[in-house]
């Protein structure tokens, strides 16, 4: 399957299956989960319509892509996904390249729409694995709050989204980013995130030098 | 009310600009010639400490403290730990074994870490071939799986990069507090 006969998620050379029915960034995220559960390392070719193509190579946590992330293109006409298995110790392109964790931060954003990734189970809870860096990715300081809650709890979209005073579906787009970056671990018997925790006073959003040093910068 | 973050990390990573970047008063800086150019190709070196101020309001006051790069100072740096809610840990990448300098930076300031928090900012990541972020956030999982750091590339003269770091340090000392008796 060549990157101009549709969306290819799968290794090359040729795979004889039929292609995804995923549109946009789907695609992509689905294919970033994929890999990031294989042993093997593996690279990734992401043709955007009209934005050039992203090369990842997981195994160096690093893309190349000529198109700036602060004007990501949130509904391209197209993403079409290419895999191949990485040489080893044989980068895919010159490194340092740029680091990945903002660009599957956004693919992960923007690829569902408010709905939940296909593979996030309703009812698990999930945890942060480690920090995304967040240079470079738009973000707010709401979702730096959810961020910071999901690396000391673990809660699911909803649950997330009751502590953090958030709507759900900004809770859903921000679990899908964290997970499509690989930065999630899950629970299925952790208990539930508290939203009035014993601290509950620097939790809300209004209090605490969080709140107060958010509104000082304007943020 | 005040709050004291300390700046902390290796000759050269940047403590001295990253709180000139977010201070809202001068900052008060003891250099003097630096005599270890072997360490650091840089004229001048925090001898004492640094010191800026973030008025958050009239009556609150972030206290940021840059502390000596070299380890001849540490008696600096058990006088300010004890004092401090968390620290900002500047590593540049292109110093010598930098994931080794957070690691001894992570293990000198280890009650700091665990009493308040740490944000890792890695410094001239763009500058040359060196360790590359996971490097940073595998030793971290590996050495402190009990602690959720915060590790992300910074340009200490990027003021915005500065208050990004800033604030993920302040969010997860908050949540930390917060959350710390919920079983993970």
């Amino acid at each position: 399957m060549t990157p101009d006969s549709g969306i290819a998620v799968g290794t090359r050379p040729t795979v004889q299956a039929p292609a995804p029915e995923l549109a946009g960034w789907a695609g992509a995220a689905t294919a970033v989960h994929a890999i990031q559960q294989m042993p093997m390392p593996m690279t990734l070719r992401l043709h955007v319509a009209d934005h050039g193509v992203a090369h990842i190579d997981f195994a160096y946590n690093a893309f190349e892509w000529e198109h700036p992330l602060d004007a990501f293109p949130v509904t391209p006409a197209s993403v079409l996904v290419e895999t191949c298995t990485a040489e080893p110790d044989a980068p895919a392109f010159e490194l340092p390249g740029r680091t990945l964790d903002p660009l599957l931060w956004s693919i992960g954003f923007h690829a569902f729409g408010d709905e939940p990734a296909p593979w996030l189970v309703e009812g698990h809870r999930y945890h942060l694995r480690r920090w995304p860096s967040l240079s470079g990715i738009e973000i707010d300081l709401d979702q730096v709050r959810m961020i910071a809650m999901l690396g000391n709890a673990f809660a699911t979209a909803d649950e997330l989204a009751a502590a953090a005073h958030t709507p759900p579906s900004d809770a859903r787009r921000l679990v899908n980013a964290l997970s499509v970056a690989g930065m999630l671990r899950r629970s299925t018997a952790a208990p539930a995130l508290d939203a009035a925790p014993a601290s509950a006073h620097s939790v809300a959003p209004s209090t605490g030098l969080f709140a107060r040093l958010r509104e000082r910068w304007g943020h | 009310m005040e709050h004291i973050i300390l700046f902390a990390g290796p000759m050269g990573a940047g403590k001295t600009t990253a709180i000139q970047s977010l201070s809202d008063i001068p900052v008060i800086s003891t250099e003097a010639a630096n005599t270890d150019r072997a360490t650091a190709d840089k004229a001048t070196t925090t001898v004492a400490l640094d010191y800026g101020e973030i008025h958050v309001s009239d009556e609150e006051r972030i206290r940021m403290y840059g502390i000596p790069g070299q380890r001849r100072f540490d008696f600096m740096w058990r006088i300010l730990r004890d004092r401090a809610e968390g620290m900002v840990l500047l590593i540049h990448n292109d110093g010598p074994d930098p994931v080794d300098a957070m690691r001894e930076f992570m293990i000198e300031f280890a009650d700091l870490c665990e009493r308040g928090g740490v944000a890792v900012g890695i410094t001239r990541m763009d500058v040359a071939p060196g360790p590359i972020l996971t490097h940073y956030t595998d030793v971290l999982e590996r050495d402190r799986p009990d602690l959720m750091v915060p590790v992300m590339p910074v340009d200490p003269r990027d003021r915005g990069n500065m208050e990004m770091l800033m604030m993920c340090l302040i969010a997860n000392i908050e949540m930390r507090a917060a959350y710390s008796a919920v079983p993970a």
